[in-house]
């Protein structure tokens, strides 16, 4: 009957060990990143014929569930690069301390606005915030096309708008972030409290307002972008509006983790995420190439994105965005927060 | 199989006194030091988090912080209310539909027991999906009645809540229901008992201590869920949205770990009163008892029967139009059949699968030895050690799988210590689907060994039947049902669970349930049916494929009695 007992005991902790995980390998790194599903996919192919020499696993998460992943490994960081997170996450001293300056090739043909002075993160990509608008459920209800943040005030709009939820998305920050930055601080928390009484629900993600909008859940959804592009590519009955205001927007930083193992291939990689070919890709996908002389993705500028989007966006203030966003959201939450 | 078969004459009686000890310590002290490695150790860490303040000392400073936030006691008061109503609405329909399975004789059994357990089988996604689609503002009611029903809120976060625990709710009462004295019920009924008089005077004292269990468990699970309030919840916040607003909102982890802490306490509160209410002993079985098989009613079968069918029509509805949309062009504008959906390729596309099949295998199969060795240790062994392992046991379903995730890697992502070796391997990500469910399989079980009727242990022993012996022949067949449905429960819920993980899976060892999550994100909601509805059929085919064989074996054992 023991003995029975024991061969079963000792056969539970060879399959333990058996599933336990294998160490990590030269030549090998693994990337954390926020960039979206389908372009993954097409950049780490490219990326496999472009330095062969390197094996590049990537965990794909969403900006916030990343940056918690992030901060719950800081003691031990599983990753040796940051590819395309959100800046403003970037730039909090609590990610600053994890990553370790990397002059990346080719950041001297980038903007002083898309790279960090002290060399701690670059971007080569962004995303811009805009308006999901069902034109189905806009016809039912008979309501004027909204062009602007202000536009989405008149009371026909009552219970009809989505927006994320500051307090849990970083798009929904974004957005409240820029019209603060826009209008001043005063002005702008009086309009967010008359906005307010037209905004339906605070949703938890910056992309599902968009996704219930072209759903016909609700007429306009603020999201972002790229949601309203890929929704009007698969045929969804929706327009995507830039706000006249300026438009939000949000860059796509990378890092080189300081804990990494593998800095020699972690660094390849994040000059090839900068390399002339890498971002002949990007202009495949994305609204915002930061690196000059790349229009917008074809799809971008079907649904009505300028090819110079540099054009409509308001200029963002990231520092400041970054600094102030405690004391933004305990505001928020304390004068708009349901 | 009888207990006599196991009479093993050659052992003194001594030597099979010191044996059975052993066996007794082991049966409890294995699956009790995995709980302690697997719940409390990172629980331990979650605590240890909660007192860190920014400035590395330690402090209540955080826990100031949280409890004097004006969104904090909101949370808290509409998490409380959703609690009770979903705990009130659900144990009286879990009630319900275990007496409709386990004391009716109904026509398609097994197709209801399957209907109701589709929530548990189903990724959270598209329960709020199902709901939306149904009674969104722009659902299939609304639009077809021309009505303006808000779903998103108090109600529609009670309707999903229900849902979601219902089967637990179920399977956790029908363990109670599943043995009962046929005697007393002929004897009752020669006295000229109504059946109602019966179920009140009969069945539900004897199914006083599931009731309970099944209370607690619900209320729990209520209190620290995430995904149901996320989707349909819409700006009706409660505390685990508060957990995600701190963690992925505003990477404040330690602030989320205060929350994750603060949850524990309405469900050691529930806990101290399940207790005090189950510590008068009622009901048990006697060695005597005849098997009770539901006769012929046709009243009673016909009206809880049908009552039966309609609360089983609600997770059928939601969960139907979700794999029907999924097989739409585009829902809900343009409605023709079409197989694209099913063409998945990214997020990992369908390998993530068979990986979430080993590892839920693993979870389910290790889960039910643990739970079965500790439910018989802890029947067998008194004392305040056992005491306060069953109070463990219990707590897990107290812990959000956000919280459970965060715990873990807090745990083993320690360099320097044994404990690594685990960190982003499989095995880790399948303990920790078990013990997320260990409350929920460990109810179930107890619930279920606790039918058994002591004096047939007694008996077995006095016969010399080793405490080996007595778990082969007596707890095993007697609780077999009960095995299979922890073993299901564990599985299925280890399929789709997702909070916990999205923080252990790595580039190689991505899990089912977070490729659904992805595609959902990136905007491809109808891939992300799709991948869900390929997540059930194979769930349904492992569940039809292990019920069959084990229906086989049963017929070769009872064929081979027979001869």
């Amino acid at each position: 009957m023991l003995e029975r007992f024991k061969s079963m005991l000792l056969a539970g902790a060879a399959s333990m060990l058996m599933f336990t995980a294998g160490a990590a390998q030269a030549g090998t790194i693994t990337v954390y990143t926020a960039l979206e599903e389908d372009e993954i996919a097409d950049y780490v192919a490219l990326a496999k014929k472009d330095i062969p020499d390197v094996t590049v696993n990537v965990l794909r998460l969403s900006t916030g569930d990343l940056g918690a992943r992030i901060m719950a490994e800081a003691g031990n960081p599983q990753h040796d690069v940051i590819w395309g997170w959100a800046v403003t996450n970037m730039m909090d001293p609590r990610i600053l301390a994890l990553v370790e300056p990397y002059k990346v090739k080719g950041s001297d043909k980038l903007g002083a606005a898309y790279q960090a002075a002290d060399s701690k993160w670059f971007a080569a990509t962004g995303y811009i915030g805009a308006f999901c608008v069902n034109t189905e459920r806009l016809k039912q209800k008979n309501l004027p096309m909204p062009k602007s943040w202000n536009d989405l005030l008149n009371p026909a709009f009552k219970g009809e708008i989505a927006m994320p939820n500051p307090v849990s998305s970083g798009t929904g920050y974004l957005q409240i972030v820029s019209i603060l930055q826009k209008m001043g601080e005063e002005k702008g928390w009086a309009f967010l409290k008359q906005l307010d009484g037209n905004v339906n629900q605070y949703i938890k993600s910056g992309s599902r307002p968009c996704r219930s909008a072209r759903a016909g859940e609700f007429t306009v959804g603020t999201s972002l972008a790229f949601a309203a592009i890929k929704s009007i590519e698969e045929g969804f009955p929706l327009a995507m509006v830039l706000p006249s205001e300026g438009a939000g927007y949000e860059l796509e930083a990378s890092a080189l983790m300081a804990a990494s193992k593998n800095k020699a291939d972690a660094k390849k990689f994040l000059d090839w995420t900068m390399s002339p070919g890498a971002s002949g890709l990007y202009a495949k996908y994305k609204e915002l190439v930061t690196l000059p002389g790349y229009k917008p993705a074809k799809a971008a500028r079907d649904a009505g994105m300028p090819d110079d989007p540099g054009s409509i966006l308001y200029k963002m203030d990231f520092a400041a965005s970054a600094v102030q966003r405690e004391a933004i959201l305990a505001r928020w939450t304390k004068e708009i927060g349901r | 199989m009888t207990a006599v078969s196991a009479v093993a004459p050659r052992v003194t009686p001594l030597a099979r006194e010191r044996a059975d000890r052993i066996f007794d310590l082991a049966c409890l002290w294995i699956p009790a030091a995995a709980l302690l490695l697997f719940f409390v150790y990172p629980i331990g860490m979650m605590g240890y988090r909660s007192l860190l303040l920014p400035d590395g000392s330690l402090g209540f400073g955080n826990f100031s912080q949280i409890i004097g936030s004006r969104s904090f006691l909101r949370a808290l008061v509409n998490s409380l209310t959703m609690g009770l109503a979903t705990t009130a609405v659900t144990v009286a329909l879990g009630l319900l539909l275990a007496f409709a399975l386990h004391r009716c004789r109904l026509w398609l059994r097994i197709v209801l027991l399957g209907a109701i357990s589709l929530p548990v089988i189903a990724p959270s996604l598209v329960q709020g999906l199902g709901l939306i689609f149904l009674l969104g503002r722009n659902g299939l009611i609304n639009k077809t009645f021309g009505l303006q029903v808000e779903i998103y809120g108090f109600w529609g976060l009670l309707i999903a809540n229900s849902l979601y625990a219902l089967p637990q709710a179920a399977m956790i009462i029908g363990a109670a229901l599943r043995n009962a004295d046929a005697r007393l019920f002929e004897a009752a009924e020669v006295m000229g008992a109504t059946g109602w008089r019966r179920f009140i005077d009969l069945t539900l004292p004897n199914i006083r201590f599931g009731l309970l269990s099944a209370t607690f468990v619900v209320f729990t699970v209520t209190i620290t869920d995430f995904g149901n309030a996320a989707v349909i919840g819409g700006d009706y916040t409660v505390l685990a949205i508060e957990i995600y607003n701190q963690v992925i909102g505003q990477m404040n982890l330690n602030l989320g770990a205060v929350v994750g802490m603060l949850l524990l306490l309405p469900t050691v509160l529930a806990f101290y009163f399940e207790r005090l209410a189950t510590q008068r002993q009622f009901g048990t079985q006697s060695e005597a008892a005849v098997p009770y098989r539901p006769g012929h009613d046709p009243w009673r079968d016909g009206i809880i029967g049908t009552l039966a069918w309609l609360v089983a029509l609600a997770p059928v509805t939601v969960v139907g139009v979700v794999v029907y949309a999924s097989f739409m062009r585009l829902w809900p504008y343009r409605l023709d059949f079409t197989l694209r959906h099913y063409d998945i390729k990214l997020a990992g596309g369908y390998d993530p699968l068979w990986i979430s099949i080993g590892i839920s295998a693993a979870a389910a199969g290790f889960g039910t030895i643990f739970l079965l060795f500790l439910g018989v240790a802890l029947k067998r062994l008194g004392g305040p050690a056992a005491r306060a392992i069953y109070f463990v046991s219990m707590l897990p379903a107290a812990v959000p799988g956000l919280v459970l995730g965060l715990a873990y890697v807090f745990a083993f992502n320690q360099p320097g210590t044994p404990l690594i070796l685990l960190y982003g391997s499989a095995a880790l990500l399948a303990m920790c689907n078990f013990y997320h469910y260990h409350t929920q399989g460990f109810a179930t079980m107890t619930t279920g060994l606790r039918q058994i009727p002591p004096a047939l242990e007694e008996a077995a022993t006095c016969i010399g039947a080793s405490a080996w012996a007595v778990l082969r022949d007596v707890y095993i067949p007697y609780t077999l049902p009960t095995l299979i449905s922890v073993f299901f429960f564990l599985f299925m819920s280890s399929m789709v669970t997702l909070s916990a993980v999205i923080f252990l899976v790595t580039p190689n060892l991505m899990l089912a349930a977070v490729t659904v999550m992805r595609l959902d994100e990136g905007g491809y909601t109808a891939q992300a049916a799709a991948f869900s509805t390929a997540i059930m059929l194979v769930v349904t085919a492992a569940l039809l494929l292990a019920r069959g064989t084990l229906w086989l074996a049963q017929r070769r054992i009872r064929l081979s009695a027979e001869a």
